[in-house]
């Protein structure tokens, strides 16, 4: 999550069905978009009268196409208000502040075929992945679940590439899946994208079949460190107490502080922001951590994990 | 000093099944009680193969399967006459094989470094290739000055098949050519040659 903004106009604003809107993005100062790999997702800073709204999206576009950025937006029923206001008050022609594309979700470049499994908008990220695909050759394959009503709409996204390598399937059940994952031939990675029950599913079920981990990959936009119950932070150090609130990150708030503490991907990932735990309870949301550091409560990733208790003592 | 302290030379652990495999292909270069090579053969869920060089004609190379106490999935044992024909069988079951797949060699390190990068060019990653070294220390040593890979060198020096050329065989192993590096040992006062010992028995 980059502090460096660039200002993108809105050349085409989309509906493709009642609650999702496809946007078009062209530098506001012309020129070429920033380069996004397969995977990349845009943070867009959302300004709405006093608030700003900071909303992730992926990118649908193909990274090897500088002329534009692209994304879908579903309008959320439990929204805290960004994506309905990308729906109701964006327009063509406005001008929208984004982050530098980031990319926690990139292709294993190694890899000799890539199956992707995605759940209703988790198709995003896997449009730059099957553009990336083509151009070089490398064999995939897609199985993608949605509902009925809005099959018709992944299935006009998916037009141009070869139907031999697209699986749509109505519906949540992943039965399907385990006959998909036994018959892959070595060397191949699967990428899940969709809700998180969903990508949990079909991990748990890779892993069951023998997939090691480096071979399962799953979508994370680094932004789950907004959201949760307030919290104290204590830095045990200095003895400062930092309050933090229900939509900053623990990051954020030491930061604000004043207090220089260590990290650099900002979305889970990295590990450079693991910070002793010598008090309280951490809530990991983050995807460095294996399961027994996660168990052991001794460590947590400051930039989007957060505490279950109400104070959290770190060694810093 | 003959043999530098360049430390990329591989270190090895005692093999045990990957119990997250659904299918289990143990080799060994030389005919070893599958228990002498790999823990927990004996409680594997999943079906394990265990190929071994025979180094006689007297074998077939076929499949031959015992069952197994228990519920235990059977074990199916194959003996090759020598290692090409147990690696040129490995290519072709390598092609065939889906993402659950685990292999594990033991031998040599000119064998089992040879199987890791057949296992490479198939797709496997480290994770689920694993190998231990047993039996002799001889090294293949491959030729810095004329490229040729002379195998099974014992000695502190080789003479190299290639060019002829006195080699210090160093530790600075190379797991793409499966072989150690030799540099000429004369090269700045040709002639002037360090004793030979036996030093990789």
């Amino acid at each position: 999550m980059s502090r460096v903004t660039v200002p993108l106009r809105v050349a085409a604003a989309v509906p493709l069905s009642p609650t999702l809107r496809a946007f078009t993005l062209i530098p506001a100062d012309g020129g070429l978009a920033p380069p996004a790999g397969p995977g990349a997702h845009l943070r867009l800073f959302l300004k709405n009268g006093e608030r700003v709204h900071r909303n992730a999206y992926s990118l649908i576009s193909n990274p090897a196409d500088r002329s534009h950025l692209s994304i879908i937006v579903r309008r959320v029923e439990a929204s805290k208000g960004g994506s309905a206001f990308l729906h109701e008050a964006v327009e063509e022609g406005d001008v929208i502040e984004a982050g530098l594309p980031a990319n926690l979700f990139p292709v294993v470049r190694t890899a000799r075929k890539h199956l992707m499994v995605s759940g209703g908008i988790g198709l995003t990220p896997f449009l730059a992945y099957i553009a990336t695909f083509e151009a070089s050759g490398t064999p995939w394959e897609l199985h993608h679940f949605c509902r009925p009503d809005e099959r018709g709409v992944f299935e006009a996204l998916l037009a141009k590439h070869p139907a031999s390598k697209i699986h749509i399937h109505c519906g949540v059940d992943l039965g399907g899946l385990e006959d998909v994952l036994v018959r892959q031939p070595l060397g191949t990675h699967l990428y899940t994208c969709g809700p998180a029950l969903m990508m949990e599913a079909g991990l748990e079920l890779a892993a069951a079949l023998g997939w090691p981990k480096s071979r399962r990959h799953s979508e994370s936009f680094g932004g789950a460190a907004e959201g949760g119950a307030p919290f104290v932070a204590v830095l045990r150090r200095s003895g400062m107490e930092i309050a933090v609130g229900a939509e900053t990150s623990l990051l954020d708030a030491i930061e604000a502080a004043g207090v220089d503490a260590p990290c650099l991907c900002r979305g889970g990932a990295c590990g450079q922001c693991l910070i002793e735990v010598a008090e309280g309870e951490p809530e990991h949301r983050d995807h460095f951590l294996d399961e027994e550091e996660r168990a052991s409560g001794r460590f947590i990733m400051t930039c989007v994990s957060r505490a279950r208790s109400p104070r959290l003592v770190l060694e810093l | 000093m003959l043999v530098s302290d360049i430390k990329s030379r591989p270190v090895y652990e005692r093999l045990a099944l990957d119990g997250s495999g659904r299918r289990h292909l143990v080799l060994s270069d030389a005919p070893r009680p599958l228990a002498e090579v790999i823990d927990g053969t004996e409680d594997a869920t999943a079906p394990v193969g265990y190929w071994v060089v025979a180094a006689t004609s007297a074998v077939d190379g076929q499949p031959k399967s015992e069952p197994a106490a228990g519920n235990a999935p059977a074990l199916e044992e194959r003996a090759f006459r020598a290692v090409p024909h147990l690696l040129d069988r490995l290519s072709h079951r390598l092609a065939q094989e889906t993402v659950g797949f685990r292999l594990y060699a033991v031998g040599e390190e000119g064998f089992i470094w040879d199987v890791a990068k057949l296992a490479r060019e198939a797709g496997l990653e480290a994770s689920e290739c694993r190998t231990a070294h047993a039996g002799s220390l001889r090294r293949n040593v491959f030729c810095v000055h004329c490229k040729t890979i002379t195998e099974g060198a014992t000695t502190s020096l080789a003479v190299c098949e290639g060019c002829g050329a006195h080699l210090v065989v160093r530790d600075h192993f190379s797991r793409f050519h499966s072989a150690f590096m030799g540099v000429q040992a004369d090269a700045e006062a040709p002639g002037d040659l360090p004793p030979v010992e036996e030093i990789f028995p």
